[in-house]
């Protein structure tokens, strides 16, 4: 892989054109498919983007959607930086939503300056030791940490099922969910009556922190170099070890704050299938963004409208909902196709 | 067939990378029958050439000629189906197979039912080595093997599947001098045999030796196309390098003065595999001191330098620095008790190909002030400090941002010393210092490793290059599996001595 090797603070735009490239694709795959089953393309992708993009609603409804996205796509990045293939931010996300959740149904009197931020720090603190067990195999006992943190997601899915059908089911509850977070532990509504929340603006600045972290920071930088080349970090003397467990920890922090930020902003209680894969669709946008901060965004921002349009698309037209699957699907398939590979190999003098 | 006069050769081939022109006009021809050697410094166009002639690689401009005519390999299989085959400088072999699976891989003999025919293939092989006259344990695992029967088995391999053209890139770089001896008679039977010889070589006695024609390149040109009997190898050196290049060369003397900056105890190490490589060794390296270590490939000096610089820990023995215990050591605690590491494998270990040339001085003391303060790296300081060290290591750079890949070897092995002594270490383990460098290069690296040692920076210079031991080291230490087979110091010590103890025998 050509990974430019960016200046401190240039953008990386060979970055940002990789990644748009796999949407060009999958959007002429999907005017294929539209156009052989006697629709026209051109209007159907119209309809997407207004509904993806018409209106302040409308663009409050992506960035909603967005939101778990972005949160996820970072989370998995910062481990993958450093050359660490974790796919466990899904089981940290709902570990961290549950976390979130039942500090914020159980702590009803504390005011929400204090209450929001100790349900953030719940599901973050939880995410953030979930993630660090597959980094301690990983850096000690050398397992592998795709399946071991592949593994862990069955298990922490598990586990949630299991506490929420036991000491956190509410009360008198058929289905299994906690008890509503009190009001006070809500993320705040930014735009009413949209369903933009803090939640999108808090992705954003872990995002904005991940552009720093990666950049300027001595730990984003043994990252970089342990992902491009794990020999030469160890030989001039990186901390290995020392930086698996930092990333991993760091990324399941993430994720937590992610699954508690969907908790406090969307769902306001822990249900079952808290999470429809944002932790899965959050590794697509990373693959698909090359770790880089603008590439995320884009990516969480086209996914995000994919799903907010998806849903109402079909409310208004006899489109299915399925293309929207097969645009993502085919955007995270060119995603991980390294485009620049297929270029002309430079040759040696 | 009518016998072509030229075998294989190049016609105004041109090639160009972007602004560089990698190949101007390159003319080269071949004979049937006879061994041409190709000489040139980095960045001369051997690799580009040797690609073009492979198949690898198209040349913008001019054709490759085979048999008198021009044709356009489209790749390397349309190559070989010409007979023309290369042996990298990499041995291509792979390491769990037998030398007798590897020989046959991709092309093997099989029986009724799909299944190989070992007895078949274990003829042909006898067949082919009884040719080279060399006795081979064809059911040695690759990994086992001596260094120069691999090399063997890689040239047997383009005879078995017909190769009458051989391309051999730096074929002797990892040998013992009478390996390489044993090696180049080889290529002299299979020349009288009728078969036609690439040579890519740096070691220009052995090129005189071996090839009945020379092509010397430089600056992607051809400078000179030569003989043996009109050039010698000052002659050669200077066409290469377009100057009289001068060696520096220091007297060698036991230096007793100073406790040892590094010392080895009864050191007795494994290789990744668990095979043991190094047998209780002792040693000291004390400061203005330059220790060298010559050995056959696989002597144990990897696992000598891995033990001293903490790559991996030692089966058993210890090791001191400055007489302080440092086997339970950590990398980045041995760097900081002042050890410096200068990588045998530029590409994967001495630097991060993808990662700018700043990073890669920076590396390992970033977190170090005044690179970081509260937490940040200082993007401003590192590169102020960076452009003067890479300045007072004669860098050659456009931007300290570049990736450092897009530097020519011998600039990307400077980066490299210029990081690690930088750092002002106390004691350097410098493995293969000079490897894939040009002879400008060298000398310029040979100077900073003198400049170092004269400052009372310790070296133990690990080099399959006894000619650069014995420019520089002050004493050279010859391992023999894994053992001391014997010490040279003084003047008196001999090429020849120094060859004897590598193979096993008494200097």
């Amino acid at each position: 892989m050509t990974l430019a090797a960016p200046g401190v603070l240039r953008p990386d735009w060979g970055t940002a054109v990789a990644a748009a490239l796999p949407f060009v694709v999958a959007l002429a795959v999907g005017a294929v498919l539209l156009a052989a089953t006697g629709r026209n393309p051109i209007d159907v992708y119209a309809l997407m983007a207004r509904e993806g993009f018409g209106g302040a609603n409308r663009i409050a409804a992506t960035l909603t959607a967005a939101t778990p996205i972005l949160f996820t796509a970072v989370a998995t990045a910062v481990s993958f930086r450093a050359g660490i293939f974790n796919v466990g931010v899904e089981g940290a996300f709902y570990l961290g939503g549950l976390a979130g959740a039942v500090v914020g149904f159980t702590l009803v009197s504390w005011p929400s300056p204090l209450l929001i931020p100790a349900e953030l720090a719940a599901g973050a603190l939880f995410g953030g030791m979930w993630l660090t067990l597959p980094g301690i195999l990983r850096a000690w006992l050398e397992v592998d940490e795709v399946v071991s943190t592949l593994m862990l997601n069955f298990v922490a899915i598990n586990l949630t099922l299991l506490l929420v059908n036991g000491p956190f089911l509410a009360p008198g509850s058929a289905n299994s969910a906690t008890p509503m977070i009190a009001t006070a532990g809500w993320l705040p509504r930014l735009l009413p009556p949209t369903t933009l929340t803090l939640g999108f603006f808090i992705a954003l600045a872990v995002l904005v922190l991940y552009f720093v972290w990666e950049r300027l920071t001595p730990l984003g930088f043994e990252a970089r170099l342990n992902g491009l080349n794990p020999r030469f970090s160890r030989a001039v003397g990186i901390d290995v070890r020392g930086l698996i467990l930092k990333t991993m920890a760091l990324s399941g922090m993430i994720g937590g704050l992610a699954g508690s930020a969907h908790a406090l902003g969307v769902t306001h209680r822990f249900v079952v299938g808290f999470s429809p894969g944002y932790g899965w669709t959050g590794l697509a946008v990373a693959l698909m963004g090359r770790n880089s901060a603008i590439g995320m965004l884009i990516g969480a921002i086209v996914f995000g409208a994919l799903a907010s349009a998806g849903t109402t698309v079909q409310l208004f037209s006899d489109i299915p909902l399925e293309i929207v699957d097969v645009l993502q699907g085919v955007v995270t398939i060119f995603a991980v196709v390294r485009f620049a590979r297929i270029r002309k190999r430079p040759g040696r003098a | 067939m009518k016998t072509p006069a030229i075998r294989i050769g190049a016609h105004r081939v041109t090639r160009r990378f972007g602004g560089l022109l990698a190949n101007d006009g390159i003319d080269l021809a071949a004979a049937p029958g006879t061994i041409r050697g190709v000489v040139g410094g980095n960045g001369a166009g051997k690799t580009t050439l040797m690609r073009i002639l492979q198949g690898l690689d198209q040349p913008d401009e001019g054709t490759v000629i085979v048999n008198d005519k021009p044709v356009r390999l489209a790749n390397p299989a349309d190559a070989f189906a010409r007979g023309i085959g290369m042996v990298h400088q990499e041995f291509m072999l792979v390491q769990d197979l037998t030398l007798l699976e590897n020989l046959i891989l991709g092309r093997e003999p099989v029986k009724r039912g799909g299944v190989i025919d070992r007895a078949a293939a274990l003829a042909e092989a006898r067949r082919l080595a009884a040719l080279a006259g060399v006795e081979l344990d064809w059911s040695l695992v690759a990994s086992q093997a001596p260094v120069h029967l691999r090399q063997v088995v890689e040239i047997l391999r383009l005879l078995y599947r017909g190769a009458d053209v051989l391309i051999l890139d730096e074929p002797t770089a990892v040998l013992a001098p009478r390996q390489v001896r044993d090696l180049l008679a080889l290529l002299r039977r299979l020349r009288d045999e009728g078969r036609t010889i690439l040579f890519i070589s740096h070691k220009l006695d052995e090129v005189l030796s071996v090839c009945d024609g020379v092509t010397v390149l430089r600056g992607g040109r051809v400078v000179a196309a030569t003989t043996p009997a009109e050039a010698d190898i000052a002659r050669l050196a200077e066409l290469m390098v377009g100057e009289p290049v001068e060696f520096p060369r220091r007297v060698p003397h036991a230096r007793t003065i100073g406790a040892p900056v590094v010392s080895l105890r009864g050191l007795t190490a494994v290789d990744s595999r668990g095979v043991t490589r190094l047998s209780v060794v002792d040693l000291d390296l004390r400061p203005a001191e330059i220790v060298g270590i010559a050995g056959v490939a696989g002597s144990g000096q990897d696992e000598m330098l891995a033990a001293i610089v903490g790559l991996r820990r030692p089966l058993a023995g210890r090791v001191l620095i400055e007489g302080a215990d440092a086997t339970a050591l950590s990398i980045s605690a041995r760097r900081a008790a002042g050890v410096g590491y200068v990588s045998a494998d530029r590409a994967h270990e001495g630097l991060c190909l993808p990662e700018s040339i700043q990073g890669n001085v920076v590396a390992g003391r970033h977190r170090a002030p005044p690179f970081a303060r509260a937490g940040l790296l200082r993007p401003p300081v590192i590169r102020e400090h960076v452009r003067g060290a890479l300045h007072r290591f004669g860098v050659v750079y456009r931007d300290e941002t570049d990736p450092v890949r897009s530097l020519s070897g011998g600039n990307q092995q400077r980066v490299v010393i210029a990081r690690e002594l930088d750092r002002n270490p106390k004691a350097l383990v410098a493995a293969q210092p000079t490897r894939g460098v040009d002879i400008a290069g060298i000398a310029y690296i040979h100077r900073q490793l003198l400049e170092f040692s004269k400052t009372g920076g310790a070296i133990l210079l690990i080099s399959e290059e006894l000619e650069e031991l014995m420019n520089l080291a002050d004493r050279i230490v010859v391992l023999y599996r894994g053992r001391i087979a014997g010490e040279l110091s003084g003047e008196d010590r001999s090429l020849a001595g120094i060859g004897r103890l590598m193979i096993g025998e008494a200097a």
